[in-house]
């Protein structure tokens, strides 16, 4: 029997149970990361809202942007065990929902969510196994901890595997 | 700011806010009534500040399909004004403008689109008109945006847009109803926090 765990807004959520389903629902413009290291069998999501932490110091704010929520995610991991090189990573969301709309272009953080993300993955050098981000529609992203399969679906699709 | 501080500010907001909100959200239902041509009464409307992360779970949960009509306010409060309908609603509801069988509309085309897009202009605009005539402030709508996807990706759009993340969102919220019927029309506005504390001060 698998369990559904919610990683909600701003929120980290890590698991090494096999019966653990990691998901966020409906990303929109946020972003998720997920990250499965197959050796050690654990895996951690992110499902960050904004950028960058830039203008934000506080450290129980971390895993709602971006970039100090990919540091927070993977150091969590680390304490785990998590090994880099042989671990699956996942860069997913980032629309932008209110397309066509005029008023859209100055504030489509998901560019920018997506944008610092890849960032920051370029700082660390770690390059991201899949990448399905942008475009119009909001996407449930999960992660199978069992198996480290990763599926998406979005409004009026089937999951699919990715 | 302190959180302290915050929060007193948030409580003085709620009780100056309550009766002007009734009254913006009575005459959007009057708006929402005269387009579609049904009776449409105000349900609960309150203002309230809601945790950031149960927002995605307020509406039945954050993969159901919906759709969300968008608007920004401008002038001397600037915010944000979301109709969210589920799916299925919006559908009938278009039924009900375009004055075919229920069951008619399939899908949401661009016809069926700014239809819906022109219930949440008159909505939002009637709940402005209200809440202008009686603070004396001056505030438009800008254009609607009609959003068709997961309720959690519509709702990220108005998360995603305050300038930074707190973990309480002040809101004023309504649900409206035809007769004795939910009609599960969510109807929410969210002031900038700084533009709301400003008049509050001012005032």
């Amino acid at each position: 029997m698998l369990n559904n765990i919610a990683v909600g807004l701003g929120e980290i959520k890590i698991s090494d149970d096999p019966n653990t389903v990691l998901v966020a629902f409906g990303l929109g413009s946020c972003v998720g990361v997920g990250i499965f290291d197959p050796v050690k069998g654990v895996g951690g999501m992110l499902h960050a809202v904004l950028p960058s932490s830039s203008s934000n110091k506080n450290q129980d704010t971390a895993s709602k942007y971006v970039d100090s929520g990919i540091q927070m995610l993977i150091s969590e991991l680390e304490k785990l065990g998590l090994d880099k090189k042989r671990s699956k990573l996942y860069v997913i969301g980032g629309a932008n929902i209110l397309m066509a709309n005029k008023d859209s272009a100055p504030f489509d953080i998901g560019t920018r969510n997506v944008k610092a993300a890849k960032a920051m993955f370029e700082k660390i050098t770690w390059t991201p196994d899949v990448i399905e981000t942008g475009g119009h529609n909001g996407r449930t992203f999960r992660l199978y901890i069992e198996e480290g399969r990763a599926t998406i679906r979005t409004m009026g699709e089937k999951e699919k595997d990715i | 700011m302190s959180d302290q501080n915050s929060k007193n500010i948030n409580q003085l907001i709620i009780e100056q806010m309550q009766i002007i909100v009734e009254k913006g959200f009575a005459n959007a239902a009057k708006g929402f009534s005269e387009m579609v041509g049904l009776e449409l009464t105000v349900d609960n409307p309150e203002v309230k500040t809601v945790p950031l992360n149960d927002i995605p779970m307020l509406l039945g949960g954050p993969e159901n399909d919906a759709v969300g009509i968008y608007l920004k306010i401008e002038g001397d409060m600037t915010g944000q004004i979301m109709l969210i309908l589920p799916y299925a609603r919006a559908l009938s509801i278009c039924d009900m403008l375009m004055e075919e069988p229920d069951g008619t509309t399939q899908e949401l085309g661009s016809m069926e689109r700014s239809a819906l897009a022109e219930v949440g202009n008159l909505t939002g605009t009637f709940f402005l008109n209200a809440m202008a005539d009686t603070t004396g402030l001056s505030l438009r709508p800008t254009p609607p945006a009609v959003m068709v996807d997961m309720i959690g990706a519509i709702l990220s759009v108005v998360i995603a847009t305050m300038d930074e993340v707190n973990d309480n969102v002040l809101m004023f919220q309504a649900t409206y109803k035809l007769k004795n019927r939910k009609i599960d029309a969510n109807f929410w506005i969210v002031p900038d926090a700084q533009s709301l504390e400003r008049i509050i001060k001012e005032n």
